[in-house]
């Protein structure tokens, strides 16, 4: 039965080949049209809504072009940086400039702060209108009004050179109120053993510009409404390298080291940091943040897709580390359990733990000697976080399927530090972070 | 038994009258369908064709040089490769040189000795350079997948249709055919086993609910001489037919593709095929 | 600039504690891959299955990024709550939110 049962594995094999026209449910269609919206909310704070849509278009057995369009509407409350204090505290920002002599009637901004118009300078031709917002004691104090609309747009096309190597470049382009970015890349993929081992690499370049409402203030000055600085940047390059490897016939692994550079523009400009009194811990000053103005970042991931009777479990692994100072272990893992042909569920959970960037503070001590950089930025310090969520998918028809997916992610880092000083002693620093997220998505295929 | 509303699509392919039958009262649906394995059928023995421009031509004209194939023409090469060390040397998709000593025309003769030793040099997978995606046939050798390529038609050609509809079906190229399931009403496919030595006589009848079946014979060409048959199976080692080779044999298999490569291997066993295909437990009729 | 960063570190706090189980972790992490980077270099010839043997390897679920939508989607969230990014590919384009 040995050659028979071998026989028919190698014919099953060569049928299900898939490299002839219109083989597999992916190969038969010619477009492939990938939608999704994406519903995020975080306790009290900012609340997201992004569609998204990829078209994906086969011109020929050797080349296919995608292109695709993400909106991203954010509303809600953010941290600005500054620490919560026993006693209420108030903060300015600037909002638009008007010419001298502009009438106006003080109004609430959305979010409960005042609008508020700043004494202009001595011959000054214009004038500042600012917000101020009154913070409540012991609450830490947020942005609210934080609105923001992003549009980006990519372009991309695949072709294959020869039946082992393959070339792909693309270009993007994002665009929100006060920032913009624009991104091309080029890669390539080459097959070894048979199809069986896969390497392939890629560089991306990317070209931002900051504008931030308000301008860009400068760092380690005093938080005020005044109208600042001009326009900043930032370039980045990243390259990536891995090798997939085809293990088993159910098990396929894949392993890449990726390295960024960037120079330029880093620092976040409406963040502020706290400056405290040493004996009582009540802030006295607010400065606008500093970073760094390069950063060299590296990552290893691996990657692996097992399956198991027809169900495929995903594990992956993350190590990553800049030259901040962070350093940072993530793993993943999905069991996509199938239910026939049609129906599948996903569970999933994902474990994230990061360290501190060096700059990395909760506040600043008045009369101490000012670091070179620092951000109270939570992104910036050391926490870990968990995601749990599950997905049910239902195929349609061939290379369609509608899904949906439902997650929780929580953060947790040291709200009580042992540099606390004071009052501060009282106070949460580090707020725990949790967030709700649905995606439904939906895809057609023709 | 009531006629049933089959739409039948017939055409001539490989050299040998192909017949694709719907089990549907959708005539535009069975038609349709019928087009697309004729169209698949078509693609399969243009793209491998041993005559017309094709891969295997081109394979075949570079003999000495290095080809790149494409990655269907690779998956049949490495499938091949598998029969060949699964037959234990007897497959050979190299063996089509014995041709020019072997002709199995009307004139009845018989190839000298030197003439066969002459074309078993160009004969033999061992002196080929595989390495996929590139093939090196040396100087003065052929390679074809006559032994594959309408069992691997027949195959792609259900599945081309499958993707389309899920109604009955059975497609037929030339004697090598694969049914989808049963008819619509449950019942078995009828189909007639042609006689060996009486061309268009039925000898018998096989009911198919499932898989395929190929023939592997010399029921239409072979040599008579000096009282002794000559099928037209070579042993790519001898370069002489098969000993004491069965007339022919069906095999019953999932796939079109396995169905004919046991039958093949079988035919090549000679004495040895009924029990080959005993031990190997496979469903299959022997005529000798 | 590079040369700035590093005159930096030297004004760092002394680090807390926790850092050394991280800095563990990163090790395995490094460890795991060396190791398996090696098993594949050593025989990756060896590895893998047959032509006929990729039929699992079509089916969509057992495609490396299956869903680009949504890993795209998951890695706009985690880089505008996270110091980390790339690992997997690059973003389309930069949002300013890290």
């Amino acid at each position: 039965m040995q050659l028979k049962r071998a026989l028919a594995a190698a014919a099953a094999g060569l049928l299900a080949g898939g490299h002839a026209s219109g083989q597999s449910a992916q190969d038969d269609t010619s477009t492939n049209v990938d939608s999704a919206v994406l519903y995020y909310k975080e306790s009290e704070r900012v609340r997201a809504i992004e569609p998204e849509l990829n078209v994906s278009y086969k011109i020929d057995e050797d080349r296919k072009v995608n292109f695709g369009v993400v909106a991203d509407s954010l509303t809600g409350a953010t941290p600005i940086g500054a620490v919560p204090s026993s006693q209420p505290q108030t903060y300015v920002r600037p909002l638009r400039v008007v010419p001298l002599g502009t009438p106006m009637t003080v109004t609430t901004a959305s979010g409960g702060s005042t609008v508020v118009l700043i004494p202009p300078a001595t011959g000054a031709t214009t004038q500042v209108i600012g917000a101020s917002t009154l913070v409540p004691a012991n609450t830490l104090p947020l942005d609210h009004g934080f609105k923001d609309t992003r549009i980006a747009g990519h372009l991309g096309w695949e072709q294959s050179l020869t039946e082992t190597v393959k070339l792909a470049g693309g270009a993007a382009y994002s665009h929100e109120h006060d920032y913009r970015s624009v991104s091309a890349n080029l890669g390539l993929t080459k097959d070894f053993n048979a199809h069986n081992t896969t390497l392939n690499g890629a560089v991306n370049y990317e070209s931002d510009s900051s504008f931030p409402l308000g301008g860009t203030p400068t760092p380690f000055t005093q938080m005020s409404a005044d109208w600042k600085g001009s326009n900043v940047s930032k370039h980045e390059v990243d390259a990536v390298i891995g090798v997939t490897q085809v293990m088993t016939r159910r098990w396929l692994a894949t392993l890449s080291y990726s390295y960024g550079d960037s120079h330029g523009y880093h620092i976040d400009p409406y963040r502020i940091v706290s400056v405290v009194d040493p004996a009582t811990g009540q802030p006295t000053a607010q400065l606008y943040e500093d970073r760094p103005d390069s950063r060299r970042k590296q990552s290893v991931f691996l990657d692996n897709k097992i399956n198991v009777a027809g169900s495929v479990v995903s594990l992956s692994l993350r190590g990553y580390k800049d030259d901040w100072g962070i350093k940072s272990f993530t793993a993943d893992a999905r069991y996509r359990w199938q239910f026939g042909e049609d129906y599948y569920i996903e569970p999933h959970a994902r474990y994230y733990r990061q360290g501190a960037a060096d700059f990395f503070r909760y506040f600043l001590v008045d009369g101490q000697a000012l670091p070179q950089y620092a951000s109270s930025d939570t992104r910036l310090g050391r926490f870990h976080a968990q995601t749990y969520g599950m997905k049910f998918g239902m195929r349609i028809d061939r290379g369609s399927e509608f899904n949906i997916r439902i997650e929780h992610y929580s953060q947790h880092g040291n709200g009580s530090p042992a540099e606390a000083i004071g009052q501060l002693r009282q106070q949460d620093l580090f707020p725990d972070l949790k967030a709700f997220t649905v995606l439904v998505g939906y895809t057609y295929a023709f | 038994m009531a006629e049933r509303a089959d739409v039948t699509t017939q055409f001539l392919a490989m050299a040998s009258p192909c017949i694709v039958i719907v089990d549907t009262p959708d005539s535009a649906l069975g038609a349709q369908a019928g087009e697309i394995a004729k169209s698949e059928a078509l693609r399969v023995e243009a793209k491998f064709s041993r005559y017309r421009p094709s891969v295997v031509t081109s394979i075949n004209e570079h003999a000495g040089r290095d080809v790149e194939v494409d990655a269907e023409t690779a998956d049949l090469i490495d499938y091949t490769v598998l029969c060949h060390q699964l037959s234990q040397g007897r497959f050979d998709i190299t063996s089509g040189a014995l041709r020019r000593a072997w002709k199995f025309d009307r004139t009845g003769a018989l190839p000298s000795e030197s003439q066969v030793l002459e074309a078993l040099k160009c004969v033999g997978w061992g002196r080929v350079t595989w390495s996929r995606p590139v093939i090196r046939i040396a100087a003065g050798m052929e390679i074809d997948f006559g032994g594959v390529g309408k069992e691997y038609a027949v195959d792609r050609a259900l599945t081309q249709i499958r993707q389309h509809t899920q109604v009955p079906v059975l497609v037929n190229l030339g004697g090598d055919l694969r049914v989808s399931g049963p008819r619509a009403d449950g019942s078995a496919w009828r189909v007639a086993i042609e006689d060996v030595d009486r061309h268009g006589v039925s000898a018998g009848l096989l009911e198919l609910v499932s898989g395929a079946l190929a023939t592997s014979g010399d029921a239409h060409r072979h040599l008579v001489s000096g009282g002794v048959r000559y099928g037209h199976v070579l042993d790519p080692m001898t370069g002489w037919p098969i000993a004491d080779a069965p007339r022919s044999v069906t095999v019953h298999a999932d796939t079109c593709s396995e169905a004919g490569l046991l039958a093949k291997l079988a035919i090549l066993r000679g004495a040895g095929a009924e029990e080959f295909l005993a031990a190997e437990k496979i469903r299959a009729w022997c005529v000798r | 600039m590079k040369s700035n960063c590093t005159r930096y570190s030297a004004n760092r706090r002394p680090e807390p504690a926790g850092r050394m189980r991280k800095r563990g972790e990163l090790r395995a992490v490094l460890a795991l891959i060396a190791g398996i980077a090696m098993l594949c270099g050593a025989g990756c010839s060896t590895l893998g299955a047959k032509p006929w043997e990729h039929d699992l390897m079509a089916e969509q679920s057992m495609q490396i990024n299956p869903y680009p939508l949504e890993s795209a989607s998951d890695d706009h969230i985690y880089f505008s709550k996270e110091a980390s990014s790339g690992g997997r590919s690059f973003a389309g384009g930069g949002c300013g939110c890290n």
